[in-house]
């Protein structure tokens, strides 16, 4: 279980980017957040890895307290939680096993990782991550060469890798097409439902939150304005969410 | 305005140190320019003369090459904000390396000429020092400006410092700092031959032997030989930076 007990994250020069926060997320959710750019999503997911350290209240994962949390702490609340990025955050000038093999950091001698001795179990871990999302025959091409929802989906598998029990995506198909979308997003449905994973998605795009999601959280000024069953969902709470009607730019779909 | 004033300052420094158009032709009819004709080609070719020493020079800037390029790694890393594994390091290795940049590589030779003796081995460290100035100057800018997004993704599973950079990171430089390597490389030749002139051995120091024996025919042949040697390892070293970026 994950909970937030009245977060607040205060950048440097005082913009409140999360603003008294409580939220609850049991076990094997699949929750779509959703807001305008600087919201504060980005900065939800990532005071939940301490990547942004709140700089108020209480964040536990899996019963582990993360503000003020120690380097070790971290690490281990971090080898739990996986992480995909919109930009695909991959390490291009080398192959996509690689890449894959990072997910598996935490668990690996430092000395092994850093030599690159990675041992024969967590290679065979990263090769079933990338089996997980199709692209298993791509183990050894270098990760530039990879089209964005093949970059995508290794970035799924490094998170994968990490065997984790939840799964933080921020904007994950914010840089690709409708179509590649949907597929993505589709992987991240899967793995939420084969493997149990608790999954946060920060999304864009209504239309996909509405197809994907189970459960939605609006963000609104580093607030949760709103937090329910996405059947529950009307015009009148995006207005609230958005300060304004839906336009077609809010829908993937109509993009494309 | 700015040009007049540049033209008005260069001939007023010029009469300050006494440079007259005159003072070339002094320089041309010097009966010194005649000593250097003609080159002693079996002298220059013979093995302990000049080949040897030429060897020793390769030496030299292989081995400092290697010691300071190896060093300059970790400082890199040391010395970016983005790679640091805390401040204190990160201000710690940047006050170091400012004191190293401060003094000259020529100062460095004579420094360790006084501290290790006269000799090949004064010049390797003495360029070591200097490799790991210049890669360290190269390399960082090229860490500074790595991507910080895959940190960020090594550093959400979990990883510790090290493996995170090396991971993260190393893969994303490495070619640079490979090209950077060669080229400090061919710093180094340059450098060992002007390093041998104060005492720190390699062909420098026979190019000095010379000199002070007004040798000049002999000086010439040795300097003929270096172009060549320098330009062979410059021409392969170009080719192969090419490649790596």
């Amino acid at each position: 279980m994950i909970e937030f007990r009245d977060v607040s994250v205060t950048y440097r020069g005082g913009v409140r980017a999360l603003r008294n926060v409580d939220l609850k997320i049991d076990d094997g959710e699949f929750v779509v957040i959703v807001g305008l750019s600087g919201a504060g999503k980005s900065t939800l997911l990532r005071a939940m890895n301490g990547l942004i350290p709140a700089t108020g209240g209480s964040i536990t994962v899996g019963g582990t307290e993360v503000v003020g949390a120690g380097r070790a702490e971290l690490r281990d609340v971090r080898s739990r939680i996986g992480m995909i990025f919109q930009t695909f955050n991959l390490v291009h000038r080398t192959s996509v096993v690689n890449n894959v093999l990072m997910g598996r950091l935490a668990g690996v001698p430092a000395w092994r990782s850093t030599l690159g001795m990675w041992p024969a179990a967590d290679r065979e871990a990263a090769m079933l991550a990338l089996e997980r999302v199709g692209i298993v025959e791509k183990a050894y091409v270098r990760a530039s060469n990879l089209s964005g929802g093949q970059q995508q989906r290794v970035g799924i598998a490094r998170a994968l890798a990490q065997e984790p029990s939840v799964m933080l995506a921020d904007e994950p198909v914010a840089a690709l097409d409708p179509v590649t979308s949907r597929q993505v997003m589709g992987d991240l449905q899967r793995i939420n439902r084969d493997l149990g994973i608790t999954t946060l998605v920060n999304l864009h795009y209504l239309d996909l939150a509405r197809e994907f999601g189970r459960r939605l959280v609006g963000l609104r000024e580093g607030e949760v304005v709103f937090d329910g069953d996405i059947d529950d969902v009307t015009d009148e709470t995006f207005r609230e969410v958005y300060g304004r009607a839906i336009t077609d730019d809010d829908l993937k779909t109509a993009e494309g | 305005m700015a040009a007049a004033l540049v033209v008005a300052y260069t001939v007023m420094a010029g009469r300050t140190v006494g440079f007259d158009l005159s003072t070339f032709w002094q320089v041309w009819s010097n009966p010194l320019w005649e000593k250097f004709w003609p080159v002693p080609w079996d002298w220059v070719l013979d093995r302990h003369n000049v080949l040897d020493p030429l060897v020793e020079t390769f030496q030299i800037a292989i081995v400092a090459t290697l010691i300071g390029c190896g060093l300059a790694l970790p400082v890199a890393f040391a010395m970016s904000p983005l790679t640091a594994p805390n401040r204190v390091v990160l201000v710690v290795s940047r006050s170091i390396m400012n004191v190293v940049r401060a003094v000259p590589d020529l100062f460095w030779a004579k420094l360790l000429v006084t501290a290790v003796g006269i000799g090949a081995f004064a010049g390797s460290w003495a360029l070591s020092v200097f490799s790991l100035a210049v890669m360290v100057k190269l390399f960082s800018e090229t860490v500074d400006g790595a991507d910080p997004r895959p940190l960020e993704a090594a550093r959400a599973a979990g990883g510790r410092h090290m493996p995170v950079v090396r991971t993260g990171v190393l893969p994303t430089v490495l070619p640079e700092y490979v090209a950077y390597g060669l080229y400090v490389f061919e710093l180094n030749i340059r450098a060992s031959v002007v390093l041998g002139l104060v005492g720190a051995g390699g062909i420098g120091r026979v190019v000095e032997a010379q000199r002070q024996y007004f040798r000049f025919d002999r000086v010439l042949g040795v300097l003929v030989l270096v172009f060549v040697v320098v330009f062979v390892i410059e021409q392969v070293s170009v080719a192969v930076r090419k490649r790596l970026v």
